[in-house]
């Protein structure tokens, strides 16, 4: 689990082009919104195109995603869970 | 509002004489003012565009053998749907115009994508012709209308997201107003596509079953396609009464690309601005056609922006979107053409597909159409990505 | 047109950078090496500025280039109150526009990336960091720099619309969007973007009078003193 918590943040650095954030910088039980780290809502539809993309997981309502994105522990969880990739 | 200096237009010169559309109902104005009579929605899902795990298919796709009569009359442009619609429906308004010289003839095309199925084409190393491979670049497309239509005076091309139809007009009208021309062809166009679909879908915003504008249990909207054109004329050289463009405005809301303003003040800007330079007051405003796209956050900004302007007093109003969907570069002046039809039979516009009125939108806002008591004056208006906002009004003269 | 002037101007583009204040000796931000490559994709916001811009490795070129010769130019926006943002309008004409970015959504498919696939996205990113709310306008041209943007704002200026225009050309020229047009067709290969501040004629110091020049022509006259990479 913690291989995938590190391939996440490093996928939710690319897929947000957030240039100066490290991997170290995401602390895995933080929330990954509502942080300093200024995302918005189309931000949170960027992760869940990455999470189809690269892990095969179909999301369509936000609701789900929302609950997903409450860390990146709990996205990593929710990958672990769904994925067919 | 700030104080404004703006400048009023007392007596319009840009008369509208023609009007073309080809959309989701067909081929002609007369399929539009059908839907209108019926209140009815002509949006429909699509076989071909299936199995791509897009949100859905249904959108305002104009009829295939629209399409295949349209490239029968016109080999050289078969493979250039843009071209096509918007040629027909140039044709269509660009009848019975008064004569006036090539100079004095100019063209505005409105558009989001151009010949975005080219662009499509190429990309993927599909045939292509050399003729629709020009119209990537929306000006080239501006210009080879201008040329099939007799235009040697300004030809523009308005490119601004959602608002790029009203744009348009208020560029025909100001050609017109400042004496750059005497004839103005206005169109809008846009075709529904895959990497339009994928877009959409990709920011979840399309409603599955079809936009219901207003609906409390709406869910996104619907894109569509097709052309509108609309001939305006210098007021002076067409026999009473007209429809004038008496007045434009437009603004940028300056907080986000795709959501609207929380507060809807970029449209209230808009508005106000419109109405300021036709010196109309809110309470003459007869009818209003929102831009009522479908989306939880547009109607409901929409809905606070028109409280902000009108108080009570919201005009009566509805959104034809779910006619013929959201139709971007197009949307600004096919919706223009269904106000001026609406005026025409002298009926205000229902909102097809809506059922149930969301509490936080106007109680003005109507469900089927109804016969008006007076249509003298009317708002037109457009949100679009980017925080862009426009308005137009237009108003029979005389009254 | 003399009641109408020019009260900045600032460009970039493969060979510098420049504004129309009379020597660029001590521009605060250290030339970076890419600039002086003249590479587009390369450009850093910080080569150029010491400002923040938080958005920007999330935009694309077109929007990058627009937003930064917006930055160029010596208007301190940051002085100006809300009403004078309110009022200010901006025009906007390219003509390979959002190509960049619409070859970029057909290789992957976005979020992100969508929202630059119009050409008028550059407005709205303007407009967020400057809080411009006045009319606007996106007009797409054939290749070569035109007036038509000028006369725009002039107009806007003179019937009152707005109290302050930009007027801005961008193009984001890469090889992708050389790939997506018909071979035959002659544009200038060369990235560039320009910005002109105008406004109606005041007591202010430094004002440039309206020539008869495009924008581009208008620009680079005014920006004699860049900086060479």
């Amino acid at each position: 689990m913690e291989a995938l918590v590190e391939e996440l943040k490093n996928k939710i650095i690319a897929a947000l082009s957030l240039e100066d954030i490290k991997p170290a910088d995401i602390k895995a039980d933080e929330p990954i919104f509502g942080t300093g780290l200024g995302l918005d809502s189309i931000d949170s539809l960027e992760l869940v195109s990455m999470l189809e993309r690269d892990y095969g997981i179909l999301i369509e309502e936000m609701s789900v995603a929302q609950k997903a994105f409450a860390s990146v522990r709990t996205l990593a969880e929710f990958v672990a869970k769904n994925r067919k990739n | 509002m700030g104080a404004s200096l703006e400048t009023t237009l007392s007596q319009p010169r840009a008369a509208v004489a023609g009007c073309g559309a080809i959309c989701a109902t067909g081929a002609g104005i007369g399929t539009l003012a059908d839907a209108l009579r019926d209140n009815r929605s002509a949006l429909r899902a699509r076989e071909a565009f299936a199995g791509k795990r897009y949100q859905t298919t249904v959108a305002g796709w104009v009829p295939e053998e629209t399409i295949a009569q349209l490239a029968t009359h016109d080999p050289e442009h078969a493979d250039a749907h843009a071209f096509l619609m918007a040629d027909a429906a140039l044709q269509e308004a660009g009848k019975n115009l008064p004569t006036a010289a090539a100079g004095r003839r100019a063209l505005v095309l409105s558009t989001t994508k151009a010949d975005i199925l080219a662009m499509e084409r190429v990309f993927h190393r599909q045939p292509c012709s050399r003729t629709v491979h020009r119209h990537i670049l929306p000006r080239l497309l501006a210009d080879d209308l201008a040329a099939a239509h007799q235009v040697r005076g300004p030809v523009q091309c308005v490119s601004a997201a959602c608002i790029s139809g009203l744009l348009a007009l208020q560029q025909g009208a100001s050609l017109i107003e400042r004496g750059a021309a005497d004839v103005v062809l206005v169109a809008g166009v846009d075709l529904v596509s895959h990497f339009v679909l994928a877009g959409f879908t990709s920011l979840k915003s399309l409603d599955a079953e079809g936009c219901r504008p207003f609906d409390s249990r709406r869910t996104g909207l619907s894109l569509g396609e097709g052309a509108g054109a609309v001939a305006l004329v210098r007021r002076d050289l067409l026999p009473s009464p007209v429809w004038t463009i008496a007045g434009w405005g437009s603004s940028n809301d300056a907080n986000h690309l795709t959501g609207p303003s929380r507060d809807g003040s970029g449209l209230v800007l808009a508005i106000n601005r419109a109405l300021q330079r036709a010196a109309v007051a809110t309470g003459g405003i007869d009818y209003l056609h929102a831009h009522g796209t479908g989306t939880l956050y547009n109607d409901n900004m929409e809905s606070l922006a028109l409280r902000t302007v009108f108080g009570k007093n919201v005009p009566p109003c509805s959104s034809s979107k779910g006619i013929f969907g959201h139709t971007l570069g197009a949307a600004g002046v096919l919706e223009t053409i269904l106000c001026l039809l609406a005026a025409r039979s002298n009926t205000l516009p229902g909102t097809p597909r809506l059922l149930e009125r969301d509490p936080v939108a106007p109680q003005s806002m109507l469900l089927r159409p109804q016969p008006a008591t007076r249509l003298r004056c009317m708002l037109k208006i457009n949100s679009g990505f980017g925080g862009a906002n426009a308005a137009l009004v237009l108003r029979k003269d005389p009254a | 047109m003399s009641d109408i002037v020019i009260k900045a101007a600032g460009w970039l583009g493969p060979e510098g950078f420049g504004n129309d204040l009379a020597g660029l000796a001590n521009w605060p931000a250290p030339l970076g090496e890419a600039l002086r490559r003249g590479e587009l994709e390369e450009l850093r916001w910080s080569e150029l500025f010491d400002s923040e811009a938080e958005r920007f490795a999330r935009m694309d070129w077109l929007s990058r280039l627009g937003l930064m010769a917006v930055e160029l130019l010596d208007a301190r926006f940051e002085t100006w109150d809300a009403q004078d943002r309110e009022q200010t309008g901006i025009c906007v004409e390219t003509a390979t526009g959002c190509l960049t970015s619409d070859a970029e959504f057909l290789r992957l498919p976005r979020p992100t990336v969508f929202t630059y696939t119009l050409p008028s996205t550059v407005i709205g990113e303007i407009c967020i960091r400057h809080r411009f709310k006045g009319p606007m306008l996106c007009l797409m041209s054939s290749g070569k720099s035109t007036r038509a943007t000028i006369d725009e704002a002039a107009g806007w200026l003179r019937e009152g619309s707005a109290k302050a225009c930009l007027c801005v050309s961008c193009e984001a020229v890469s090889p992708d969007v050389a790939a997506l047009l018909p071979p035959d067709l002659a544009l200038e290969n060369k990235w560039q973007a320009c910005a002109l501040l105008l406004g109606r004629k005041s007591g202010a110091p430094r004002q440039h009078a309206l020539g008869k020049g495009t924008l581009t022509e208008t620009c680079r006259h005014l920006c004699r003193a860049a900086r060479r990479c």
